[in-house]
């Protein structure tokens, strides 16, 4: 392999696919990023075995190849090379970096121990722009769960519909949902289960405008546009039944400034229980009143006005619950609809086509 | 022919009461020792043959008795420490019944030599509780007593005695006693000839480490001094090195005494602390006014009424725990880690450890104004104390000066502190965190539970089942509504939400098995609400390997150190590992 590219297209193909590349692993081959030459460009791939990302970039190719290069040293290399033209040069597992007069030799491994790509399908594919994509998952991924023993809540909910796609997740406490129309799904329904963290390098690596195709293996999915591919392994089984416990019924309602809102809650939340979070939330016509109390530490109110007409009505929330959805809402103004104490409150822009959907627990007040 | 009422002769009397004082040489051994301490002597020597059952003797060199006092010293109720009956309500001697010494003397070849100043002195010999003898002798100040022949007169009780084994250890124990509460004396034990115990004036600790061992000594924390002359002050044991509790101790106003009542409050205030079924050690003094306490309550003297029990109780209990909170249990790094349950044998006295480790004297390696700048995190105050802190001790933390806080393995919380590095094992230190939040829960009502979007349907084993049915109610009230459903399966509607990694599924699983089928943490609880906190800390904490941001350490740290005991999780295991400065100097060779 031998081939002639700029330092700039370099350094950013190497910051693309570094992200993936484990910092810690007992394969030590998943340290390297793999160069595959051949044509008029080189590609880059990484991966933790999960999420692969390949970036295709420009350059001059001599002679053909391929050989893999520990990532770190690599992109610092680069990182520090004046602004010239590179020259990659493969001997076997090593590689030679020469820009100007700088020269470096860097061991790698055999090509062949890079792991192979999870093959997939295009020919068949869903198409969407990348902002739509990158939006969807904006407002949703963040919900996933954490907890070990229910693995499909870690992931995120994809469905894909003829008209229209939705993204959920949730951890059980807190939901977000989100639907988009689509106007070229192309392909047929589906239900995936995507890792939010490769949903995360989705929104890192393309760009908002360009147009992405998505396509399915029976365990991978894979997104691509003309030069940049991500790659992620599925989580298998069915998703609980999500539309099932949105509440329909939540017949009291209070629109509130979401700004107003969101500051009286981070005030109160200094205050609250480090360990529940825990606020009060009286709505009474015409105010919402914000209550909290915390053993050893001391207690704290606040009030916005809002608009609201139903019957006085006291709820607890965990503050940071209600924070992080607050902060994906876009519009002045947010719609909390309730019906009890214990059952799901839903939050949503007040004005708009109510794309966007959250859905916070309360906390149950035991005393 | 009616039987007539006659007044006993003396002889026979004293044999009478002597059933009750004197019970085998140990107890002649404790009277002797007594007198010898009351009558202030700086040196006592006792000394046995075969286990005292052929001889005791007891020399001291206390203030003697002139002629008059030594025989008058033979009659029953013949005593110069009270006159009259409201002195009985004030008693700062050990001897005050004035039985002792004819109760001795009836069952034993007895002498008494005796001189209130160094010249002449007085010999008397009594056998059989009648007089024999009474010459003037020559001798130094002081007494000494010998009962030789114990019981010879009397050989129903004779017969009870044990072998000389026996007896001699239960004398040695009668000498350590009053040893423990008399550091300025110096006591020497002799049997056979051969000597079994020597001991020079000393501090508690050093007697302690005298009669048992630098092991021993090095694993008692002194406890802090009372506010003003009332109060609890000794020596426990870190909770760490509790084994079997078989040296516990407690002394009023320098009067030994047994109260099993009070070892269960020590051993109360030590819970959660130590792993169950082990039982620490200590050394309490309780310092009272003489007005505060009854000590003629038994015939042996053994034991003491306070007039105010609820008081001495809890001062004892406030000490104790005032203290435990103020430790990590965790001894330096250069011991040899030891697993907790293991009940150790006796250990013979030991080379002493590394000075670190004892506590007393250990040598601040770091000198004010030596202090190197990135360990100077923790100054509490400008310039405050610089005392070198005793092993174990976690130096008190101002809140608002957290250190830096590292992660080391997913595992494990690293603090540098002014005196070097506290190693906090983050599961064990939210154990505490949750235990105590739980039990807090319990008390107080208040509290709350995240509703559960999809409620966890579970099934159970039949155990379980019933379980969960039983304890709905309470496991509600730390955040896990249940609901019964019939055929095994509970619907679990709320959960708590300690930390954000909790998984509700598993901790109800887990809880819910150990709490049905038992467990050695649980069935170690005194009642329900601590099996629930105990079980709800241990399987809820955060775990090892979970990796946690700034903030979530932060936390933790706060949170653990505002809890009462810091020092341990609810299995007794250690929270903390400190490693000192002195240590670091001392492993790199720079000491
Ligand atoms: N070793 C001693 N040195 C000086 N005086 C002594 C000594 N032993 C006994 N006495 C004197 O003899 C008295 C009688 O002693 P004895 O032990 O019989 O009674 P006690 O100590 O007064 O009361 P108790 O029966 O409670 O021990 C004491 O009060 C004390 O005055
Ligand atoms: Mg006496």
């Amino acid at each position: 392999m031998k081939l002639s590219i700029t330092r700039e297209k370099l350094q950013k193909g190497l910051g693309a696919v570094s992200a993936t590349i484990p910092a810690r692993t007992t394969l030590p081959v998943l340290s390297n990023i793999l160069l595959r030459a051949d044509g008029d460009s080189v590609q880059l791939c990484g991966t933790d075995l999960d999420i692969s990302v390949q970036v295709t970039i420009d350059a001059e190719v001599e002679t053909a190849g391929a050989v893999t290069v520990p990532a770190k040293k690599f992109s610092e290399i680069t990182r520090e090379l004046e602004d010239a033209p590179v020259h990659l040069t493969a001997d076997q597992d090593q590689i030679r970096i020469e820009c100007g007069r700088s020269k470096f030799k860097l061991y790698g491994l055999p090509e062949g121990e890079f792991p192979t790509f999870p093959e997939v399908d295009f020919s068949e594919s869903w198409k969407m722009s990348a902002e739509a994509l990158q939006e969807l998952i904006s407002h949703t991924s963040f919900a996933a769960s954490t907890e070990e023993s229910r693995p499909i809540l870690n992931g995120v909910l994809w469905q894909l519909r003829p008209e229209s796609t939705t993204m959920v997740a949730t951890n059980g406490h807190r939901l977000a949902l989100m639907t988009k129309d689509l106007h070229e799904a192309g392909a047929p329904e589906a239900d995936l289960i995507v890792p939010p963290k490769a949903l995360g390098q989705v929104e890192r690596l393309f760009d908002g405008e360009e147009q992405l195709e998505i396509a399915r293996s029976a365990n991978h999915l894979a997104f691509r546009s003309e030069r940049r591919a991500v790659f992620t392994r599925l989580i298998e089984g069915p998703y609980p039944n999500f539309d099932q416990v949105i509440p329909k019924d939540n017949d009291k309602q209070v629109v509130a400034n979401r700004a107003g809102l969101e500051s009286a809650i981070r005030r109160m939340a200094v205050v609250a229980s480090d360990q529940t979070h825990r606020v009060r939330l009286l709505f009474e016509p015409g105010a919402v009143k914000f209550r909290v109390q915390t053993p050893d530490l001391g207690e704290a109110e606040d009030e916005l006005a809002v608009d609201y007409d139903g019957e006085s009505l006291e709820i607890g929330f965990n503050a940071n619950y209600l924070l992080e959805v607050m902060r994906y809402m876009s519009d002045d103004d947010v719609k909390l609809s309730f019906k009890a104490p214990e059952r799901a409150a839903t939050l949503e822009p007040a004005e708009g086509d109510s794309d966007y959907l959250c859905l916070v627990m309360p906390l149950r007040l035991l005393d | 022919m009616t039987p007539r009422i006659q007044i006993l002769p003396d002889h026979v009397a004293n044999q009478i009461a002597a059933g009750e004082v004197v019970e085998r040489p140990a107890s002649v051994v404790k009277e002797l020792v007594e007198n010898a301490l009351d009558a202030g002597a700086s040196r006592i020597d006792v000394s046995l043959r075969n286990g005292g059952k052929t001889e005791i003797r007891v020399a001291d060199d206390g203030c003697g008795m002139d002629r008059e006092d030594a025989l008058l010293a033979l009659d029953r109720h013949a005593t110069s420490k009270i006159r009259q009956a409201e002195d009985l309500a004030r008693i700062s001697s050990l001897g005050f019944r004035g039985e002792a010494l004819p109760s001795i003397a009836a069952v034993s070849r007895f002498s008494l030599e005796t001189a209130s100043e160094d010249g002449v002195g007085t010999g008397v010999r009594v056998a059989g509780g009648r007089l024999q003898a009474a010459d003037e002798i020559a001798r130094r100040r002081g007494t000494t007593v010998t009962a030789a022949g114990l019981f010879g007169n009397v050989p129903a009780r004779a017969k009870f005695l044990r072998s000389a084994a026996a007896e001699t250890r239960a004398a040695s124990e009668a000498v350590i006693l009053l040893a423990l509460c008399n550091l300025q004396v110096g006591f020497s034990l002799r049997s056979n000839d051969r000597e079994l115990l020597s001991l020079g004036p000393a501090t508690l600790r050093q007697r302690i480490g005298q009669i048992w061992g630098e092991e021993e000594a090095s694993s008692l924390i002194d406890l802090d001094g009372p506010d003003g002359e009332l109060g609890v002050t000794g020596l426990i044991q870190r909770p760490d090195e509790a084994r079997t509790g078989r040296r516990r101790f407690t002394f009023a106003n320098a009067r030994p005494f047994v109260d099993r009542g009070l070892g269960r409050l020590v051993d109360e205030a030590y819970r959660t602390t130590v792993v169950p079924g082990l039982r620490p050690d200590y050394f309490l003094f309780l310092n009272l006014p003489a007005e505060s306490m009854d000590v003629n309550v038994h015939p042996a003297k053994t034991e003491i009424r306070f007039r105010d029990r609820e008081r001495v109780e809890r001062m004892l209990v406030e000490a104790v725990r005032r203290r435990l909170a103020r430790i990590s249990s965790t001894p330096p790094l250069d011991r040899a880690p030891e697993p907790a349950a293991v009940v150790r044998p006796t250990a013979p006295a030991e080379a002493p450890r590394a000075a670190a480790a004892a506590g007393d004297g250990a040598p601040a390696l770091v000198r004010e104004g030596s202090t190197p700048d990135q360990f100077a995190l923790f100054m509490t105050e400008a310039g405050g104390d610089e005392e070198p802190s005793e092993a174990g001790e976690i130096e008190p933390l101002a809140a608002q000066l957290r250190p830096e806080l590292w992660q080391l393995h997913d595992s494990y919380i690293l603090a540098a502190t002014r005196r070097g590095l506290l190693i906090i094992d983050q599961h064990s230190a939210h154990e505490r965190v949750l235990f105590e939040e739980t039990m807090r829960r319990f008390r107080e009502s208040g509290g709350e539970a995240q509703r559960l979007l999809f409620p966890l349907t579970l099934k159970l084993s039949p155990s379980e089942y019933s379980a969960a049915e039983e304890l709905a109610q309470m496991l509600g009230r730390v955040g896990f509504e249940i609901e019964p459903f019939g055929d095994r399966t509970v619907i679990v509607r709320s959960s708590p939400n300690p930390h954000e990694h909790f998984d509700a599924e598993r901790c109800f699983r887990d809880m819910i098995h150990e709490l049905a089928d038992g467990s050695p943490l649980v069935d170690a609880a005194r009642n329900q609400h601590e099996r629930i906190a105990k079980s709800l800390a241990c399987k809820g904490a955060i775990k090892a390997g979970q990796s946690l941001s700034q903030d979530e350490m932060a936390d933790l740290f706060d949170r653990l150190f505002a809890t009462e005991l810091p020092g341990h999780d609810v299995h007794g295991r250690p929270t903390i590992v400190r490693l000192t400065l002195e240590e670091l100097a001392r492993r790199f060779g720079r000491t």
